[in-house]
């Protein structure tokens, strides 16, 4: 059995089905990249991964690691070591940074991390994904550019340390030299320990993060499934293609 | 000399006559009596608050809030239980003052500020040793009439002719205080209180003043305050308010603040307690380049009624008001903010901006919000807005996502809600006194049932 194991999925938006039986398989040391039209649900497979409360789940399992996540709350996901990188963080006046961090970092962990170990680890990760420290000061994503949000994302994933990261457009909107930072950050956090869902629309993110698998969303099924080469053929002929081919 | 000493007035205040304002009135200077009977003349003339015909009163019914047949209160219980005040816990070299039940029971200035001429005291006895400052300065924001604030409303009225005990502050031109000047307001006996402050701030001059109210508990009392600070040119004065009474008091207060050429006045409303309270900061900026900011934090919890009507008149040219307050409501809890900006034909190249934000975490709370703009000058920059709402879902989900379980993540919004405000007020002691109060609050609140903001969810829906 697969680490995650999604079997069957089919969820709900305002009544509409947006995944329509969606199965997928990855385990703790592979990278699989999720390609796919706008509207087709790819979004929607992550939110439903993480457990926003917007999407309703009516049929199928998400397993990780043996537990149906279905039936936990985001924070539970989270503790189990899932993580979201979202593609439009939501900016939370009033709570700093620096708070916010700390407390995710101690929920996740599950251990009271001392403040000095704390600050270290955090500053190091600011510098290794170049985001200046003055944003210490601020409250969670307030006044953030949209590449500066993306990189606070994965600012959060090398701290929180997950086992499972699902990464949903974190290319988009970035430029050639932020999209570089944000891809070698998410290979500096590969390992044997870690299993990455890449949900991307373009293929320029996976000329810097190498998938092992890539598969194909189409108006909530997952289509067509191979190697990294499945992707070139993307980038070659467009999505247009699948509309004929189911 | 020597304070006379007070005698049972024997009144309530429906009741006030002028034989019971001469009792309360009884060793003062002559002026003074005059002037408190003139205004007994006012208050006999007029009328409680109606809320069906007072505009500034629609929103809070006036009969069920406020207990007008109270007994008048002008002498300390011997058994009060003082609690200490946040001033006195700081244990600063400062000057304080505390009045219990319609009575100055204490007043002390340190050496040091005695020798730069600060003086802070009983208003009786200043209306002798300072008979100018006070003759000049007392009622001048309340009774003046033309330009300066004349008041049709017996809350007001009945103050101007009947308080109790005051306080007097004066700090001199050029004298800038560091460590906060303390008040203390403190209510043990059942009845009306009328407490008094008068604070003046020569040029230049800088002072903090913490102006903090207690009551005992299950104690059932009317105060009915009057707060007026005049800053001359250039001074600048901050006034932190700290409501804190227990659930059977309902309050009363107009803080009025004359802000001449150049003043800086900010004043702090930080309001917890009490079953009602009715707050009316008020800043009348008289000289160019004057500037105010009225800022406030309120958490209303089951039973309680904050009604919140911040008043800023821009008289002078080039004078710049802004005002904040932001308020949380749980329980059968409701809150009126009735916030108002006034731009004079004259005051060209006023800038101001008036904002209001209530959260609404459980139902049955209700926030009513309305910030006015009376504009007759069109040469200003002037901005207002209010907006009430619950917790964001898309807020809560963002934390959650990360680990944080929903009880602490809503700690942290409701928190994150005030931060704007508490970054603010980098006064010693008052963050750490909101936050208590804030978690308090949050402590008695079942997080299970906050209402929760869900429609925002849709818009990232993709």
């Amino acid at each position: 059995m697969a680490d995650l194991e999604i079997r069957d999925l089919t969820v709900e938006v305002d009544g509409s089905d947006i995944l329509r039986g969606v199965d997928l398989d990855l385990d703790k040391g592979k990278t699989i990249a999720l390609m796919g039209p706008n509207g087709s649900g790819k979004s929607t497979l992550a939110y439903a991964i993480a457990g926003h409360p917007a999407y309703d789940i009516t049929g199928g399992t998400i397993r990780w690691q043996g537990t149906d996540l279905v039936e936990l709350t985001p924070d539970e996901r989270a503790r189990l070591g899932v993580f979201l990188a979202m593609q439009y963080p939501v900016e939370v006046p009033g709570v700093s940074l620096t708070n916010f961090l700390r407390t995710a970092v101690n929920a996740t962990s599950g251990q009271d991390v001392p403040i000095r170990e704390f600050m270290q680890r955090l500053r190091d990760e600011m510098a290794a994904l170049d985001v200046d420290e003055s944003f210490l000061q601020r409250s969670v994503n307030e006044g953030f550019s949209g590449g500066e949000k993306k990189r606070f994302e994965i600012l959060q994933m090398a701290l929180l340390k997950p086992q499972l990261a699902v990464l949903d457009e974190t290319d988009s909107g970035l430029d050639v030299d932020a999209l570089k930072t944000v891809s070698e950050g998410v290979n500096r956090l590969s390992g044997p320990d870690l299993g990455t869902l890449i949900i991307t629309h373009y293929t320029r993110i996976l000329r810097y993060i190498a998938p092992d698998e890539v598969h194909v969303m189409f108006e909530g099924r997952i289509v067509a499934s191979g190697g990294p080469e499945l992707a070139d053929e993307l980038e070659a002929r467009g999505y247009d293609h699948l509309k004929t081919s189911v | 000399m020597t304070t006379p000493t007070v005698t049972p007035v024997g009144t309530t205040l429906d009741g006030l006559t002028e034989d019971a304002v001469r009792a309360v009135a009884a060793g003062e200077p002559d002026w003074l009596v005059d002037r408190r009977l003139a205004a007994t003349k006012r208050f006999l003339d007029q009328a409680w608050p109606d809320s069906r015909t007072d505009e500034f009163w629609r929103s809070t019914p006036f009969a069920k809030r406020f207990d007008t047949s109270h007994p008048l209160i002008a002498e300390a219980s011997s058994d009060a239980a003082v609690p200490t005040s946040l001033v006195a816990s700081l244990e600063l070299t400062t000057a304080q003052l505390r009045i219990v039940d319609g009575e100055v029971v204490e007043a002390s200035v340190p050496a040091e500020l005695a020798a730069l001429g600060v003086v802070v005291t009983d208003l009786r006895t200043a209306a002798e040793e300072h008979a100018d400052l006070v003759r000049d300065h007392l009622g001048s924001l309340t009774t003046s009439g033309e330009g300066s604030g004349a008041d049709e409303d017996r809350t007001i009225s009945v103050n101007d002719a009947a308080w109790t005990a005051g306080a007097f502050i004066h700090v001199p031109a050029e004298v800038e205080l560091t460590d906060p000047i303390g008040v203390h307001v403190h209510v043990s006996r059942a009845g009306a209180h009328l407490p008094r402050v008068l604070a003046v701030l020569g040029h230049h001059a800088k002072a903090t003043i913490y102006l903090e109210h207690t009551s005992d508990e299950g104690v059932d009392a009317l105060v009915d305050e009057v707060v007026e600070v005049i800053a001359l040119d250039a001074a600048k004065v901050d006034v932190v308010s700290l409501h804190e009474w227990a659930m059977g008091v309902s309050h009363l207060a107009l803080h009025k603040f004359g802000a001449h050429r150049d003043a800086q006045v900010r004043h702090s409303a930080i309001v917890a307690g009490g079953a009602t309270v009715r707050l009316r900061p008020e800043c009348d900026l008289l000289g160019p380049g004057a500037s105010v900011r009225p800022l406030g934090i309120y958490y209303a919890d089951e039973g309680q009624w904050f009604d919140l009507q911040p008043y800023v008149r821009h008289l002078a040219p080039k004078a710049t008001s802004d005002v904040l307050y932001k308020g949380a409501l749980q329980g059968r809890s409701r809150t009126v903010f009735r916030g108002n900006v006034f731009v004079h034909k004259d005051a060209v190249g006023t800038v101001t901006d008036e904002n209001n934000r209530s959260l609404i975490l459980t139902e049955g709370a209700r926030a009513d919000a309305t910030p006015f703009l009376e504009i007759e000058c069109a040469d200003i920059t002037a901005g207002h807005g209010s907006a009430t709402g619950q917790i964001d879902a898309r807020h809560l989900f963002y934390l959650e996502a990360r680990g944080i379980p929903r009880a602490q993540a809503l700690r942290m919004l409701v928190h994150g809600f005030f931060r704007e405000v508490l970054t603010e007020i980098d006064l010693p002691g008052v963050e750490e006194r909101a936050l208590a109060h804030i978690e308090r609050e949050l402590a008695a609140t079942d997080l299970d049932r906050l209402g929760i903001n869900d429609a925002a969810l849709r818009d990232e829906l993709g």
